[in-house]
Formats: structure tokens, sequence, C-alpha cells
């Protein structure tokens, strides 16, 4: 299980938040904000890739969230950093998605054409489509729940915390996305067969 | 029995999300469950299915486009610059000082509100035409009238308004000439409000006083 302390360890942050690179952006280095960035980037755009659905979308959030980060990098503390972010992704997502509803289709991973894809058989990819298209099948909070405790790795109690929620709530909100999920995919199964 | 109480233990067992405690009675019910081992094989499936397409990385150009954008919208010139900020609130503060100056300029001083006379009313009174009685010239009547306002019980909300009089004093003023005849009386009533004064005019009739 990876949680906000590991992942913010392997993004390089130091759990006294005195991390060099944190402080030089903080101070107005850009450089030192680039590299910030990418240390992060993974973390920004591909919560924002899966709670948004498709990639135009996901950069524009990872956009706000980054100089969300830059304008509040004096307040902020290193060590929290990894939640900050995945609280505010989840925030800027959310408010995207109603200021434009439903109108951008979802992707169905175009990006992942990577080297292995030739090999991969048309019922994987299809099945993969299936599971991302389930996802959207889920309310703002069941999605954000999942993506943070199933894709994300978070412990139940870290995504309670990001998301504002008791833990009690996201137990809750986790277990009927997955039966959801399960029920999407099932269902579409049946009518192909 | 029916799975559906199970179903949500069942998702968080696929996920693991249950105690230790929990997990095992879940499991106790798997074993004799088949509809909801296969629930719980369908979720790892579709949950392993889920990360592994997490996983796999997006392309490296797409991380670059974002911190391109970031990197481009940080290095615009700010719209709102420090100087432009502070001249703004310098001009905002040197307007309100001097709406406050001339509002203290042009503030009316306060003008006591003017005492009002508390004996005012007076009338001619028609006796100096009566034979059986000895004239009495410039017979005046003023009427010093208190109103107070009855309290409203709850239970008599539309009961009107009372004017009570508090004294009646007749001071010997002088009449005037043109009015000493006039059967007409007046009365001025002096009310708690100074604003409000009500003149009381009525004409004399039958048994004099």
């Amino acid at each position: 299980m990876k949680t906000l302390a590991l992942a913010a360890a392997e993004l390089g942050d130091e759990p006294e938040g005195r991390d060099a690179t944190f402080e030089a952006a903080r101070a107005g280095d850009r450089a030192a904000f680039d590299l910030l960035m990418r240390r992060h980037e993974r973390l920004v755009l591909g919560t924002a890739y899966r709670l948004a659905g498709n990639l135009e979308d996901a950069q524009d959030a990872s956009q706000e969230v980054f100089l969300r980060l830059y304008r509040n990098l004096a307040k902020l503390d290193a060590a929290n950093l990894a939640a900050w972010l995945y609280r505010v992704t989840v925030n800027v997502c959310h408010d995207a998605r109603r200021r434009r509803p439903s109108t951008v289709p979802v992707d169905d991973a175009p990006e992942l054409t990577a080297a292995g894809d030739p090999q991969q058989s048309a019922d994987q990819a299809e099945q993969r489509a299936l599971l991302l298209r389930s996802l959207r099948m889920l309310s703002e909070k069941e999605r954000a729940a999942l993506v943070l405790r199933d894709l994300e790795g978070l412990s139940t109690a870290e995504v309670a915390g990001v998301l504002g929620s008791s833990m009690g709530t996201v137990r809750s909100q986790i277990s009927k996305a997955r039966l959801k999920m399960r029920d999407f995919v099932e269902r579409y199964s049946r009518r192909r067969l | 029995m029916s799975c559906a109480i199970w179903e949500e233990r069942v998702a968080l067992l696929a996920g693991g999300d249950l105690e230790t405690g929990e997990a095992a009675g879940v499991e106790r019910h798997l074993n004799q469950c088949a509809a909801c081992t296969a629930l719980a094989a369908d979720l790892r499936r579709e949950l392993d299915g889920l990360r592994q397409v997490h996983a796999e990385p997006l392309a490296a150009e797409h991380y670059a486009a974002v911190r391109g954008r970031v990197l481009a919208e940080l290095a615009k010139p700010q719209r709102r610059s420090a100087v432009w900020v502070w001249s703004w609130a310098a001009a905002l503060a040197v307007a309100a000082a001097g709406a406050w100056v001339v509002w203290v300029a042009m503030k009316p001083a306060a003008v006591p509100a003017p005492e009002l006379p508390r004996l005012v009313a007076a009338a001619p009174t028609v006796e100096r035409s009566r034979a059986q009685r000895a004239p009495r010239k410039g017979a005046v009547i003023s009427t010093h009238v208190r109103r107070r306002r009855t309290e409203r019980a709850a239970s008599s909300v539309n009961e009107p308004r009372r004017l009570e009089v508090a004294e009646v004093v007749t001071p010997p003023l002088p009449m005037p000439a043109a009015v000493e005849d006039s059967p007409v009386r007046m009365v001025q009533l002096a009310t708690d409000d100074p604003n409000v004064v009500i003149y009381w005019l009525f004409e004399e009739k039958g048994e004099e006083r």
C-alpha cells in the first residue's frame, strides 16, 4: 500500500519539509519550480486524467493546479505537498466538470499507443476501454474516492483527508463505486453475448 | 439467504479495505456462497485491470505540454503589478479621506427641537351676551392636554388610542375684540409628540356653563 508519506518520499519531498527544490521554488526560482512540476506531474496529470476522462481537460486541470501551486508556495509545507496536490486536483476537476458538464467525449485511452500495443489483443483493448468507461458511470465523489484509493493507492484515511470526508463515507463510496463498475462491465459483457 | 447484505463487504474485501476480523467473516461467507465468490473474483479482476491501465505512463509530451503552458503563464507580465496596486490603494485612501473631510464640513449642526408651548389654547366664551350673568370679559379657556398612548393588550389590538386631559388651567388672557362675541371655542391639544398638535373647534349651544 502506497501512502502519502511514501509518495512524498518517492517524489523527493523530505518529511521535515526542508526540500531544497521546494525552498528554491518558493524563493521564486523558476527552474526549481519546473523541477517541482516534473516531480509531481504524474500525480497531477494522472489523477486529473482519470477524473476528467479525457486528456485535454486533464491538461487544463493540471495547468490550473500547478499555477495554484505556484501562487500558494509560500503557504505550503513540502511534507504535505502531495495531499495538497491531490485535493486541489480533485477540486479543479470537479469545478471544470460543473462548468462544462459531460460535453467532452471520454477518451478510450488513445494516449496509450505504446510499442506494446500491436501485441495487445483486441479483447484486452476492449476490456481496458470498458473499464475506463465504467469510471465515467460513477458520481464525482465515488470516482474521486475510487481513483485515489484504488488507482493512486492512498489509504482510506488519506482519501478521507483529501476529500474532506469521514472514513465511513469514503468506505461507502468506494464499495458502491466498485459494485457499480462491476455491474456496468457485466451488463456490457452480457449484451455482447 | 440474500447476498445483497454481503455485497458491500465483498467489494471492500476485494480492495483490501476490511479489518482482519471483518475480512475473516466475509471469507467464511465466500466459502459457502458461489455467487459472492464470483462477485469477489470479478471485482478483483476489474480492479487489477484498472490499476494496470492507470500504471501505464502517459506520453512524455503530454507532461511537457502542461509544464510549458504553466511556465508560459508565469512568464507573462503581471497585469496588476505591485506598483499599480499600491497606486490604486493610495488613491483610494486619499479619496476616502477627502470624502470624510467634506462630510464633516457639510454636516449640519444639531439644532435642538423648539420647546412646544404647553398652554396655547384660547377660545372666546359667550357668557357676556347672557343677561342673568355678569359679563365676563376675556373669559379664556386654556387647556393643556397631555396625550397618553394606552398600552395595547394582546387581546385588544384594535382598541383606539385615547387622549387624556392631564390638567386644565384658565389663565385670564385678553380676548381679541373681533372674537369676543364668537360662539366658537378652540382648544389646542398638545400631545406627547411635539410634532402632533390637535386643534379642537366647537360651538357652544344650549345650557350656559
